[in-house]
Order: structure tokens, then sequence, then C-alpha cells
């Protein structure tokens, strides 16, 4: 694992996420979105007709809903213009459905994933990768191993022609209806590319699988499904990574991730989203878990002019459990709101949510989270932690939990601080010879170890990294 | 936008409570413009998450609720040396210009909805002005209720250096048919280095809707404490708040909750730092039993210029019936750095092995059961410096647990 470190530790970060690349592509749609535009993107994916019939519905759920404007405190989405966007943009590659071979790949664009980093990861560490750029997958690999066991991994618009039925059956229906919000139903009607993965009954992945989503050309949405079925006694890790250079125009991200977690099934889904400082990020993200299954979200927000996401998880089987990990790092200019819901709706269900958000140079952060305990989820139990540190004068950090509780035996607790970097840990640090740059980014560091521990060490590291290049330069 | 519930009062109505009383212009212009404003008004914000809606009250029928002409009560006074008492009507005569300087100085009268409602319609209220360093006995005010609304208005002014108890209790008197209606709008000025402790304890009948807002400012230095017990009413809606103007300045809002049956209560402590070297400190204990419903919100905001900032915030639910649901949001608004700030909410039941404890000490069950309720409100009891209020409330607690 040390080599991954080192080599990690070497590349220039920063150049990795932010340089950009002539844009180059084979289709891409008007900006705007129209009945027209729907119906190409899905004739372009030579879809079946049901699946544009459920874009074409998504597309008058999305007009028929107002933007959320009223949420309190709520990022400002007055810029975020439908008819500003490129929603569909065709890379120009020769495979559809994603190359197996990086070699495959048009020059520029295996340029760009490998200066981000992730064939060196796939060697490494990853029992699968796929790479979406602009609109589609254009890479996606998995080992043997798993292919023999019957393990799916491929891109979703594959998936749509080689896993109908699967799909016809979870694809935002129960998990995820178009109908959930507005940016939702705008996912329903444009979506293209994002991860299809199907673990069979107790089939172990031991390394995780992962995808790295990169928006290229300037003012696109970019709107990649991922849906994850994990069956009975399974267990998968899922990562997710984006990124995208930054333009003077303002991009918008709209993911829609829907997990069926089975009977006693495990799965864990890891974001490290690093989107650049114009990117709107308004996902959508569930998990229905069965009896004696559990749901893992563990989410690092570090990039995004604006981030929406709330992570939530229906527990529906009995002795069902979920755990959110989440760290937001708000830096000039960007508002996180994140956090986590999470719907208690059988007995014995458990949960724990863990959030650690850091603001600095006028950024903010909001936990936004809920818990629902309905009636007759009895023994059911939720601990709540959240846990904000602030820089500076001009930054804000809020929380903002809410509590429906419908059951009286459960046990139910929330806990938040909010405190300033101790002047006393900083004096502390110098006197041992770190200078203050050093001792806040150590004292940070230690502020997110709990997230950092539960990932893998190439992702720590990773978020490591990040943190130190928000922070560098713009303290002392 | 009210068009919902439009209750039929006119603008003549308003006159005639204006001049029953003999008011100067400047009220009856207030009342009047609060009149007018009640066609953009919004009513109270209630928290909504996906899906639901914590607490309806545009579904009330406000028509029938609220009949301006026939107001009626009963009021009792305690005289406090130190401390003018005085019902609002004899305050704006004796002293107009104080009265006319702070009404409407800490609750907009134009709020929302259900504030400017009342503010057209009052025709109650209390006046209690303590002067520079003084300390006042403590001042208690009983209102019962005897008609099928009322509106009350309390003003509170502590001047600099001066000190104040007072105890508000509400219920209800004579039996009407159907609803009731209550509302009451309590103002609090306390000046520089100034102490108030405002105690409200509310026991209305189980057929009253009821809107409250009370709310105070501190100054440099001052101390604004706010104990709001609920015990009865259908539905009440309760703001507590306290602004923290002045350096040094310091709040600590206590509540306490007992629902049963139907009873909806929709609780709200927010606190807002203004200035340097504030603290506060909410504590809210609450118990639900048959279909009760609690509803709590928690606020602590800090502003950009609240540099040395304490703030803390504790609530716990002790649900007692798998019918009754508590939902609670405690809100952090941090706008700056230097701060120490926590808020931490639970729900629960009695606790099983407290339970089996007293039980294997030979307590049958219930009593057992009812000794942990008593319990459960100790440390909200403790915080209050009245020792009527005090017993008031554990007199209302036993009560409820007999029934």
């Amino acid at each position: 694992m040390s080599s991954d470190q080192d080599h990690l530790q070497e590349t220039d970060t920063e150049a990795r996420f932010e340089f950009k690349k002539e844009e180059k592509s084979a289709f891409e749609t008007e900006k705007g979105l129209t009945e027209e535009t729907v119906r190409l993107i899905s004739e372009d994916k030579d879809e079946p007709e049901w699946m544009l019939e459920r874009r074409l519905r998504a597309l008058e759920q999305y007009q028929e809903m107002p933007m959320p404007t009223d949420w309190p405190g709520q990022p400002d989405l007055s810029e975020v213009d439908i008819d500003e966007i490129v929603p569909y943009i065709r890379p120009d590659i020769e495979t559809r459905g994603g190359a197996e071979e990086w070699e495959d790949l048009p020059e520029e664009i295996q340029d760009t994933f490998d200066k981000l980093g992730i064939p060196e990861a796939e060697k490494n560490a990853l029992s699968g990768v796929g790479a979406q750029y602009e609109s589609e997958i254009v890479y996606q690999n998995m080992q043997e191993r798993w292919e023999e066991k019957g393990v799916v991994f491929c891109d979703m618009d594959r998936a749509v022609q080689e896993h109908e039925d699967l799909v016809r059956e979870h694809f935002m229906t129960t998990c995820v209806p178009p109908s959930d919000n507005k940016f939702a139903a705008l996912h329903g009607a444009v979506w293209s590319g994002g991860s299809f993965v199907y673990v069979p009954e107790d089939t172990t992945v031991e390394m995780p699988v992962q995808a790295y989503f990169r928006m290229n050309s300037e003012g696109m949405g970019q709107f990649e499904h991922t849906l994850i079925i994990a069956e009975e006694g399974s267990e998968v890790h899922y990562i997710e990574g984006c990124s995208a250079p930054k333009y003077s125009a303002f991009n918008l991200h709209s993911g829609g991730v829907e997990v069926f977690v089975g009977e006693n099934a495990h799965v864990q889904y890891s974001t490290v989203q690093n989107w650049s400082k114009n990117t709107y990020n308004l996902n959508t993200k569930r998990a229905i878990c069965e009896a004696d299954g559990t749901m893992e979200w563990v989410s690092g927000s570090m990039g995004s002019k604006a981030t929406m996401l709330y992570p939530s998880t229906v527990l529906k089987g009995p002795a069902a459990t979920d755990n959110h990990i989440t760290i937001a790092f708000a830096g000039e200019g960007q508002n996180i709101d994140t956090g986590a819901k999470v719907y208690h709706n059988a007995p014995d269900t458990k949960s724990t949510i863990e959030s650690k958000s850091i603001s600095k140079d006028g950024g903010r952060t909001n936990y936004r989270g809920l818990v629902h305990i309905a009636d007759g989820a009895e023994d059911s139990k939720t601990n709540v932690e959240c846990d904000a540190l602030m820089f500076d004068n001009e930054s804000t950090s809020d929380t903002m939990p809410y509590m429906e509780i419908q059951e009286n035996e459960v046990d139910v607790a929330h806990e938040a601080t909010v405190g300033k970097i101790g002047d006393e840990d900083v004096f502390y640090l110098q006197s041992r010879g770190l200078d203050d740059d050093d001792a806040k980014q150590m004292i940070v560091a230690g502020f997110i170890e709990p997230i950092t521990e539960e990932l893998p060490i190439e992702y720590a590291v990773e978020l490591n990294r990040l943190i130190e290049l928000e922070m560098e330069g713009s303290l002392g | 936008m009210s068009t919902q519930v439009h209750p039929d009062i006119s603008e003549q109505q308003v006159r005639t409570i204006s001049e029953t009383e003999d008011e100067p212009e400047w009220l009856l212009e207030t009342r009047l413009d609060a009149l007018a404003a009640l066609d953009e008004l919004e009513m109270p914000e209630v928290i909504r998450t996906p899906g639901r809606t914590w607490t309806n009250l545009t579904d009330l029928d406000y028509e029938t609720l609220v009949d301006p002409e026939t107001q009626a009560e009963e009021k009792e006074w305690v005289d406090a040396e130190g401390a003018a008492v005085l019902p609002i009507h004899e305050a704006v005569e004796q002293h107009p210009e104080l009265v006319e300087e702070r009404f409407g100085s800490v609750v907009d009268p134009q709020r929302n909805y259900l504030t400017a409602l009342s503010t057209a319609l009052f025709t109650t209220g209390t006046v209690i002005h303590v002067p520079e360093g003084t300390a006042a006995e403590d001042v208690k005010i009983r209102t019962t209720m005897n008609s099928r609304s009322l509106f009350n208005y309390t003003l509170v002014v502590a001047e600099e250096s001066a000190e104040v108890t007072i105890l508000e209790r509400q219920s209800t008197g004579e039996a009407v048919d159907g609803h009731r209606y209550y509302s009451a709008t309590v103002e609090v000025v306390a000046g520089n280095n100034a102490s108030v402790q405002y105690g409200s304890l509310q026991n209305l009948s189980e057929e009253t809707y009821n809107y409250q807002v009370k709310r105070g400012h501190a100054a440099d230095d001052a101390s604004v404490e706010f104990i709001d017990g609920n015990i009865g009413s259908r539905l009440s809606k309760s703001s507590v708040e306290t602004r923290l103007l002045g350096e040094g300045s310091e709040s600590r809002i206590v509540g306490a909750f007992f629902g049963h049956d139907e009873q909806h209560f929709d609780i709200a402590s927010r606190v807002w730092h203004e200035n340097e070297h504030t603290t506060a400190d909410l504590v809210t204990r609450g118990v639900l039993d048959d279909e009760a419903r609690s509803v709590y919100e928690g606020v602590q905001d800090v502003g950009s210029a609240a540099w040395d900032t304490s703030s803390y915030q504790r609530e716990n639910t002790l649900m007692l019936s798998d019918e009754s649901e508590a939902d609670a949001s405690p809100k952090l608004i941090i706008n700056n750095h230097d701060t120490e700030a926590s808020h931490s909410a639970t729900v629960g039941q009695v606790d099983d092995e407290e339970l089996f404890y007293m039980t294997s000490r030979g307590l049958d069950p219930e009593r057992a059961t009812d000794m942990l309720v008593e319990g459960f409100f100790v440390p909200v009891l403790e915080e209050v410096a009245v020792d009527e209020l005090r017993e008031d409330l554990e007199d209302l607690v036993a009560e409820r647990l007999r029934n």
C-alpha cells in the first residue's frame, strides 16, 4: 500500500484536477431542455420504448415542479438556468459503453484519467473501474474473477440493453422516483452514463469497484445514474470520484444513485467530490435496506460552488443498519449544504450519522438532516453527531437537524458542537516546531480522522491532500 | 396570504375596542394598520419536511374562533413593591410616553397574521415598569379567560440595574361551547445591567387554540430569563425568544410541557447573539402521553459581531405512549468563529432499568413510572426561581399523572 501512497503524494494534486482539455465531441445536444432533446438522447442511445416513456414522464414532472427556494438557509440556485446547460455530450469515442483497455481511448481522454491517477489505482486496489467523460462511460473494466461469479459492473446505458428486466424493475421506480424533487425529475429526463452494479447472492466483492466522473466541457450538465443491486448476503464497496476543470460559466451535476441492499447484504458507497468551484452539485442518492442489511454512506464534499446532497437510507427490514459518515469543507464562495436522511420503518433498526464540517474564507457549510422513526419501529436506535470547525469570522457554519419520532420504544440522541480552531492547540504545536499553517493542517487532519479512517488508504490520502490544498496560502 | 380563514372583523369593531378604552390616536392607528395588513400577512412559520407539515395552522376556523366583541376575562394582580404593575389602559394614561415608546419595539405588531390579529383586537394586558436600580418584589398576574376568544398583551420594562421576577398564569373559567382561541404577546425590555425573569404557566382548557409570542431585548450586561410551562390547550404554538443586543448580556430559556390525549404543542426557543461576550442556555423538557404530539424548534443564531459567544441548548422528550409523536429540530446558525456552541436533543421512553430497580423495591409499576416522570422534570424545575411557579407546575404534573 505504501507505494500507492507515495505515488499520490508525489503527484501535484492541484494540477491533476485543474487542467482542462480541448472540447471534442461526437454528438451534443443543443442547450436547454425540450421534449426534442430528450427524444434525441434516447434515440442516440437506441433505448427501448419504456425508457423513453420514463424520460418523457420525468420531463413533465420536472416542468411542473417549482425550484426549491424556501428551505431555510439553502444555497442560492437562481443562477441555475437549465436553458443555459448542454445536457448531453457524447465524447468522440468508437466503443460505446466503454473500452476495456485504457489504450483504446483517445489520447486526450486517456491522459485525463492518467493525470487523475485512475489506471494506477485500478492496478493496485480495485476490483473494477468505470470512467465517465462528459455524458458517457468511456472505460469500464472488472477483474475476471468477479465476472465469473456473476458480478456485473457495467455502464448504465449498456445495462438498459443487457439487463433490461433488472433495470426496468429498479430504475427510478421505488427508490428515487422522478417525483422526489425537481432535480431528480430533471435527472430522470436527461440521465446518461453512470454505473450498474449487480452482486449475486452470498457473493463478497473484496476490493472496491470505482467509477470516476469527469466533466470537461464548459456549461455542460452531467446526469449519470448509478444503480446498485446487492442480493441477499452479498457485500460490495463502491467508490465514486468526481472532478471538473473550472470555467467561467456554471456547470450542473445532478446525479442519481439508487442502492438496493438485500437481506443481510452490506453496501458501502464512498464519494470524494471535488467538482470545480463553478459547479452546482444537486444530487439525489438513496438506498433501500432489507432485513439485517447494512448501508454505509461515506461522503467527502470538497468541491462545487453549491452542493445540496442528503444521501438517504430507508431501513425497510427489521434489524437493518445505516451508517453515515460525512465531511464537508467550504472555502471562499462555496456553499456546501449536505447531510443525511434516515427512515426507520421497521423494528430494531439502527442508524448513526457522523458529520464533520469545516468552513473558512467566507464559505458556508450546513448539516441538514432528517431522522424519521415510524410508528411500529420499536427498539430502534439513532445517534447523530455533528461537529463543525470554523476558521474565521467571514465563514458560516449551520446545523439544521430534523427528528420525527412516532414510536416510544426508541433511543434517539442528537448532538452538535461548533467551535473555532483552538489557539491553545495551535500554540502547542508551534511550540513543538511546526509553523502556523502546518499546525492548523494537523488540527484539521485530526478533526476529520474518524472519517478518513473509514476510507481506503488511497482516498484518505487524497482527501487529506485536497484539504491541504484548500488551506495552503490562505492562512496566517 | 391568508385568504383561507379571514375572520369577519370590521374596522368598526377595532375602533369600538379602542374608543371604549379611550385610547390615544397612535394606538388606534397601530391597531388599524395591523388589521389592514391581515390580507398580506402569512401565518406563523411552521416546520416542513418532505411530505409533512409539523403544525397545521391553516385549517383552523378562525371565523368561529375569533369573536372580537365578547372578550371577557378575570385578571388578578398582586401588588409588588418596587414595580408599577398597571392594566394596559391605565398604563397608557399614566405613562403615555413609556408605553408609546416601547409598544411594538420588541415584537413586531405585524410579525405574522396571528400577531397582527392580536394587535388589532387585544382588550386586556399589563404593563410592568421597574425604575432604575430597583429590585422589585415578585409580580404575579393571573388571567382567567371567560369568552370564546381573548387577546392579551404584556409589556415589561426594567430600567438600568432593575431586577424583577414576573409570574403570569393563564387558565379558562366559564365554559363555552366548542373551540376557543387565546392569543398573547409579551415584550420584555431589559436595560443595562437589568435582570428580568418572566415565567408563564399556560393551563387553558383543552378546547382552546393558543398562540403566544414572548420576546426580550437584553442591553449591556442584562439578563433575560424565560420560563414557559405548557400544560393546557388543544393546540399551542408558543415562541420564546431573546435578542442579546448588549455586550455581556445573557439569556436562559426554560421550557416544560406535558401533553396528553390529542394535545399538540409547537414550542420554539430562539436566541440571537448580536454582541460580544454573550451567553445563552436553552433547556426544554417535555413528556407526551396518549396521542399527544410535540414539535420543538431551538435556534441559536450567532451573528458576525458576536465575538466570544457561549451558547448551549438541550432538549429532552419522554414518550409514555406508542401513539404519541415527538418532532424536534435544534438549529445552530453560526457566523462568528469565536464561539463555543453546542446542542443536544434526545427522545426516549422511561428507562427500563430504573423502572426495574424501583419495582424491585416494592413500588407498583404505575407509581414508579409516575415518579420517574416527576423526576424527569426536576432539571427544569430547578431553574425556576419563583416557588409559586415551581409548585404550580409540580402540582399540574402530578394532577396529570393521576388522570
